[in-house]
């Protein structure tokens, strides 16, 4: 359906897709898996024809769908009109519309009701269905999902899986990105690993733990006690976190801030690493940066050209170092490697030794159980009671789906 | 008072019609997701191409017709800046309505200081202007930007343009209905509601629009709702002068821009744009 | 240096317009330069118009890199000139430090519309704009008319700054004004957030700065700055108010502050550039009747030049 053929791009120096091939075929579920930044995506939206090779070949049937990890909707619109955008029609009322959209829906078979809901209105769980359906809707030959269920419930992952199920046995490819191993085991017929571009490993059957190991290079760390003074708050991305961040922001000013989206929040690009760390007050640049193991050419580098990982320590800098009484961590370790993840978690926890109250506001589950002693999920919105872990690791999931 | 204010709103009604063509123009171009600050200097060519046509041809037809190209030369240059080469909206509006000044204030010194309009333009066509813009645009628009999927594209690209193929083109269609509008308002300003161009006739109206279609929060209604709410207000500058109360002529002047002001300060925190208006992608 | 390339494409493109006219564009360019540059007096005016254009850039300047959009230039300019002269009986100081509180003032009403209405500031300073030129014939039509009631113009004004020759103290107070705005933003904490502010708002939330106060202040100094550059064109140049009274030296400094990158050292060459082109162009209407708009169109095409190559943002 799909062949791949030696397929590489670079981004700059960074080479993001190195000499891959695959072939995809119809009827049959693959995993992509890998770590952030191992090239699944990029490689993937070649294959979709969003993004052109720097060299190789791509020889595919024409319907291609793509469900993208960030929702091409208009908050705006009706669920009726963002299916409209792209079919064939020249002129009609908001009713002819609404009609069309549930004809739509159910040919897919997904569960969406209310097509004159706007997407706003919708829960994160709905948006991703809508998503799905947009891509379902072209009856494509090859299916591609890209991280779908990071934003998804347990029940929501399981709904997904069934249209995928179906879809590949009415003869599609389906292509799923995924970097949660249990979910990868329990529905892909092949799983591919990739890494640094290249794909390491192609197989049909594997455990949980040779999959883990041949996606990392070093081993995963053993688990750690919980530090004290940490709450974590937890649930599925879109839930009110950001507006949860924000208040708290607003509230404590001078609070240790980590925001959730470094590069656009928390960085000022266009600043060098030595303005960005005198923000908040004077600080000696030259320190900060060898303390806490920042990597650049010097204090004067802009921070918009640092990996993430280093932007994140340069925003730990400014921030711990003045050593406040609060912290706000939100998502802090998304997108780093299992190295710049471990050094935020010793920071967290080395402040919260030194008396800090820290709010984590996390997607990781992991993390929030490694780290805090005491864990909210937040649904809509909403914060639930406080918990200690024990108590959390039961509840957890029945609460972010909402269930009381 | 309420009959100072219906005597006033008929004079209104047809002097803010170059006004309510303007807010209705920019409304479609926002609405795409892009902010023309230049329509000042659109609306400023337009009066002049206007009449440069008309003394050309003694045709008042082509007397508009010379408004709209005007107005579409200058929305080809604001277009080139922030949709092609997506430069910074309020940036590119600014030296627009520069370069229209400069341009506009060249060609009438060159000119020896008049341009006035060949012959007077009838009252039916001043009519048939007046309903055009108040009746026939506002139905117009309304179904092609609520009806059409021309239109719910031309919205989403102003929401999100990421899931519109070809945002781009919703853009420059936009434009171009802004110039066409925009081109009749400025030929009615100067060869109806004037008897010619003069300088800077424009007086600030680009801005005033841009402010009514704030206000009016980027609906139809909403621009017709506050065109004629400024244009009363405005009105009443002359009927309380023709009734000797008031202010000093010269605060009169004054009295558009501060009931524009008035009406800014009427949006405070109702106000929600189209998601991606004026970002740079 | 890209701007430098920008400023010469403008008047080379300017000059080859004067084809549009039917006029040779080596005639246009010799004029301009002989007209701005060519003898004394020509240097003498360049500086003259030079001194408002500095002071009008780095308000324009400091209230971009703050990320607030003060197109108000103009207003306040006219404000500061009507509170220079009523205060100019109190000497130069009080005429002057008046001005600036006056510019302040104007322009902080449009701050107050933004935080407290959600009204963009690059509507309601221009609308500002229009209300203090009305504001001004009225004064200069009214209360403030001269004695002898004539012609729509005030009384001379009870002070002036010194002069040497044609060039008075205001240029001194202009670079000391530049220099002080350098320091502002580059050698202090407060400017660090100003521009931190200008760069990226949110972020500059999440590290702890107010933006709104940063936003406050930067309107507050922009508006003294245009205020100021009222005041002294006053008291060294027209020694009285007429209508028409700012001449666009308001809008003319945004093409300033754009063509300096926004630093206010570098508005210097700039404002000496752009004064050189408003004098050559008044020269070119003297002596070859080409409309003095000529500046105001080169101003145009200098910025749309700067955006093309990408070249106005702020770069430290």
């Amino acid at each position: 359906m799909l062949t791949l053929r030696g397929i590489t791009k670079r981004f700059g120096e960074n080479v993001a897709v190195d000499d891959v091939t695959l072939e995809l075929r119809g009827g049959e579920i693959v995993a992509i898996v890998g770590e952030n930044g191992a090239g699944k995506t990029t490689l993937m939206r070649i294959a979709a024809g969003e993004l052109a090779p720097d060299a190789g070949t791509i020889t595919a049937d024409d319907a291609i769908g793509f469900v993208h990890q960030h929702f091409l909707l208009v908050s705006d619109f009706t669920i009726a009109e963002n299916l409209a955008l792209q079919r064939a029609w020249s002129f009609a009322s908001l009713r002819t519309l609404e009609d069309e959209a549930e004809r739509i829906i159910a040919a897919t078979g997904i569960d969406l009701h209310g097509p004159s809901r706007r997407v706003e209105e919708l829960s994160v769980g709905e948006k991703s269905k809508l998503e799905l359906i947009k891509a379902i809707a072209k009856k494509p030959r090859v299916l591609i999902l890209d991280e779908p269920t990071s934003v998804l419930t347990p029940a929501e992952s399981e709904e997904l899986f069934a249209v995928m199920r179906r879809v590949a046995s009415e003869g599609t490819a389906v292509v799923f990105i995924s970097h949660k191993l249990p979910e990868v085991l329990a529905i892909a017929d092949r799983i591919v690993v990739m890494r640094r571009g290249r794909i390491v490993l192609e197989t049909k059957s594997m455990t949980a733990d040779e999959l883990a190991n041949a996606m990392v290079d070093a081993p995963l760390p053993t688990s750690v006690a919980p530090a004290k003074n940490i709450l974590a708050i937890v649930g599925v991305a879109g839930n009110g976190q950001s507006q949860l961040a924000e208040r708290f922001r607003d509230e404590h000013p001078d609070a240790g801030l980590i925001p959730e989206d470094r590069t656009r929040d928390g960085i000022i690009a266009e600043m060098s690493i030595a303005e960005n760390l005198a923000l908040r007050s004077k600080t000696n640049a030259d320190a900060l940066i060898k303390l806490f193991s920042i990597k650049a050419t010097s204090a004067k580098q802009k921070a918009g050209s640092l990996s993430g990982g280093n932007q994140q320590k340069v925003i730990l800098a400014r921030e711990l170092s003045r050593k406040p009484g609060r912290i706000l961590a939100a998502e802090p370790t998304r997108g780093l490697d299992i190295e710049a993840t471990a050094f935020v978690h010793a920071q967290l926890r080395a402040a919260a030794d030194a008396g800090a109250s820290i709010l984590l506001i996390t997607s990781d589950l992991d993390e929030a159980f490694a780290l805090a002693d005491e864990i909210q999920v937040i649904y809509r919105g909403r914060l639930s009671e406080r918990m200690p872990p024990a108590v959390a690791r039961e509840k957890v999931g029945a609460l972010m789906a909402g269930l009381p | 008072m309420i009959d100072v204010i219906l005597h006033a709103l008929p004079i209104a009604i047809v002097a803010s019609t170059p006004l309510l063509l303007a807010v209705e123009g920019e409304l479609v171009v926002q609405r795409s997701g892009i902010i023309n600050l230049g329509i000042e200097g659109m609306m400023l060519t337009a009066a002049m191409t206007a009449v440069l046509a008309q003394q050309a041809t003694k045709s008042v037809l082509a007397g508009f017709a010379g408004g709209v190209l005007g107005a579409l030369f200058v929305a080809a240059i604001f277009g080139l800046f922030a949709i092609r080469y997506r430069a910074d909206q309020i940036v590119t509006g600014t030296a627009i309505n520069l370069l229209a000044l400069g341009l506009t204030g060249f060609v009438y010194k060159a000119a020896g200081g008049l341009i006035f309009s060949a012959s007077p333009v009838r009252e039916v066509a001043q009519y048939a202007v007046v309903l055009f813009a108040w009746i026939a645009v506002p139905i117009a628009l309304a179904l092609l930007l609520w009806m059409t999927r021309f239109g719910l594209r031309l919205r989403a690209s102003g929401e999100n343009p990421d899931a519109v193929r070809h945002a781009q083109r919703y853009r420059w269609s936009a434009l171009a209905i802004e110039a066409l509008l925009i081109g009749m308002g400025g030929a009615y300003l100067s060869l109806a509601l004037s008897s010619g161009f003069a300088e800077n006739m424009t007086a600030g109206r680009g801005f005033i629009a841009l402010s009514i279609v704030i206000f009016g929060r980027w609906k139809v209604r909403g621009a017709i709702v506050g065109t004629a709410l400024f244009g009363v207000a405005a009105a009443l500058q002359y009927t309380l002068q023709a009734m000797n109360i008031g202010l000093p002529f010269h605060l009169l002047l004054a009295v558009p821009y501060v009931v524009t002001l008035l009406i800014l300060c009427g949006i405070a925190g109702r106000v929600r744009a189209p998601e991606a208006l004026g970002r740079r992608d | 240096m890209k701007a430098v390339a920008a400023a010469i494409a403008a008047i080379l493109l300017l000059s080859l317009s004067a084809l549009a006219f039917g006029r040779s564009p080596v005639e246009l360019l010799n004029i301009l330069v002989t007209g701005s540059v060519g003898s004394r007096f020509a240097i003498e005016g360049t500086l003259l118009k030079s001194v408002p254009l500095l002071l009008t850039g780095l308000s324009v300047a400091l209230a971009f890199r703050a990320g607030v959009w003060n197109i108000g230039g103009e207003g306040q300019f006219i404000v500061g000139a009507i509170v220079a002269i009523v205060a100019s009986r109190y000497g130069v100081i009080a005429s002057l430090a008046a001005a600036m509180l006056a510019g302040a003032v104007w322009a902080s009403i449009a701050t107050a519309m933004r935080l407290w209405r959600n009204a963009p500031e690059v509507l309601t300073t221009i609308l500002l704009n229009f209300t203090a030129i009305h504001l001004l014939g009225w004064c200069v039509n009214g209360p403030l008319q001269e004695r002898g009631a004539q012609y729509p113009q005030t009384d001379v004004a009870a002070v002036a700054l010194p002069q040497a020759g044609d060039v008075h103290a205001g240029i001194l107070i202009a670079v000391a004004a530049s220099v002080a705005a350098w320091f502002l933003l580059y050698r202090t904490a407060e400017g660090l957030r100003l521009r931190a502010t200008g760069f990226n708002a949110r972020a500059a939330k999440w590290a702890g700065i107010d933006v709104d106060r940063q936003l406050v202040r930067a309107m507050a100094i922009s508006g003294a700055l245009a205020g100021l550059a009222g005041g002294i064109e006053l008291l060294g140049v027209t020694h009285r108010l007429f209508e028409r009274f700012a001449a666009g030296y308001g809008y003319s400094g945004i093409a300033v502050a754009l063509l300096a990158q926004l630093h206010p050292l570098a508005t210097i060459a700039s404002a000496i550039f752009f004064g050189a082109l408003a004098t050559g162009a008044g020269e070119l209407q003297r002596t070859a009747d080409i409309s003095s708009n000529v500046a105001i169109f080169g101003q145009a095409v200098v910025i749309l030049v700067l955006i093309l190559f990408g070249s106005w943002r702020a770069r430290d």
